[in-house]
């Protein structure tokens, strides 16, 4: 039963009575198979979406009071979308409800109102942030222990903002081991002058980002860390100072150990400040 | 000299061991940039001698 207005001398029935407290235990329900325009009526009800094809519920303004409240909810496969018309609708969720989501509709105004989304459709992402490590102040190495399992196959290591004493490369060691890191560096000025390098049998991937006294930063993807497998690398390296080379390193180490921690190294100098973001790669 | 390294949340010192690590690791990194230093004079000295820039090098040898 929608809410009534009461007259003085009016005899309350028995039968609105129990309408009423009805509703507080057993909320009255109006059911749409279409797209809906809320009306005055709707206030304290349940509105529930039955549509196989996408609706709309819209809200328009001077229907409700600051307080009016109305819960809404979708139980088929179409998705409604909470949509304003001519009042305002807020919302720091979605304002799409899937099949068998609510919220609540709630009203600080006659044109303006909040929606609550208790329910809605959760997305998978590519990209899942395993750790977050803050660097410290004038470090020389920074070591990410447990950054690598089972889970992923292949991640993401940003390493970027704070400071360096110098301008210089950053380095990358897997877990403890300091030998066999081969890498070919493809690098090049701003002016166009090519130049290439590499790591032979080197102690690490010695430029897997750089950095100087405004910041530093790599972007480097490692592959097949914790496997049984040899892990793969791939990075990109920015000094930014006009005349300095950049480019990419790609490379791999020669061995099969299974690591779940790195190190990141300045060349020469610390590192103060900024982060250290592992991310992994999800497999479906 | 004092280093510090961190470890995920956890700064300290650096042992006497793990201090002549960094150093070494300074000092391969000085002796490699010298190296690409002088592997730069050498071709630019080349590149001097036949009257080329590096992109018409570059561009000879497609």
């Amino acid at each position: 039963m929608a809410i009534q207005t009461f007259t003085a001398a009016q005899v309350l029935t028995a039968a609105q009575m129990n309408a009423l407290q009805a509703n507080d235990y057993n909320q009255t329900v109006s059911t749409k198979t279409a797209s809906y325009t809320l009306v005055a009526a709707d206030k304290g009800t349940r509105v529930v979406m039955n549509s196989a094809s996408a609706t709309t519920i819209t809200v328009n303004t001077s229907l409700f009071s600051a307080g009016d409240t109305l819960i809404l909810q979708n139980i088929s496969t179409g998705v409604c979308t909470v949509t304003a018309g001519t009042a305002t609708v807020s919302s720091a969720g979605p304002l799409a409800i899937p099949q068998n989501g609510s919220g609540i509709l709630y009203f600080t105004s006659a044109g303006v109102s909040i929606y609550y989304p208790s329910a809605v459709t959760t997305t998978s992402s590519a990209l899942t942030l395993i750790s977050a490590t803050t660097v410290g102040t004038t470090v020389s190495s920074v070591a990410v222990s447990s950054a690598f399992s089972a889970t992923y196959d292949n991640y993401k290591v940003v390493v970027i903002g704070g400071i360096m004493s110098d301008n210089t490369n950053l380095k990358l060691q897997l877990g403890a081991t300091t030998t066999g890191y081969y890498a070919f560096v493809a690098r090049g000025t701003v002016a166009g002058a090519a130049d290439f390098t590499g790591d032979n049998n080197a102690s690490s991937f010695a430029r897997i980002g750089a950095g100087k006294t405004d910041g530093y930063y790599a972007d480097i993807n490692i592959g097949d860390p914790f496997a049984t497998k040899q892990t793969k690398v791939e990075s990109t390296y920015i000094p930014t100072n006009t005349g300095s080379s950049m480019g990419k390193v790609t490379g791999f180490i020669n061995n099969t150990t299974s690591y779940t921690a790195f190190t990141i190294i300045p060349d020469g100098g610390t590192m103060t400040g900024g982060a250290i973001y592992v991310y992994g790669y999800a497999k479906s | 000299m004092t280093y510090k390294i961190q470890i995920d949340d956890l700064v300290r010192d650096a042992t006497g061991d793990e201090a002549a690590i960094i150093e070494a690791g300074h000092a391969e990194a000085e002796a490699r940039a010298e190296a690409e230093a002088a592997k730069l004079a050498a071709r630019q000295a080349v590149l001097d001698k036949l009257g080329l820039t590096a992109n018409e090098a570059a561009a000879l040898l497609g």
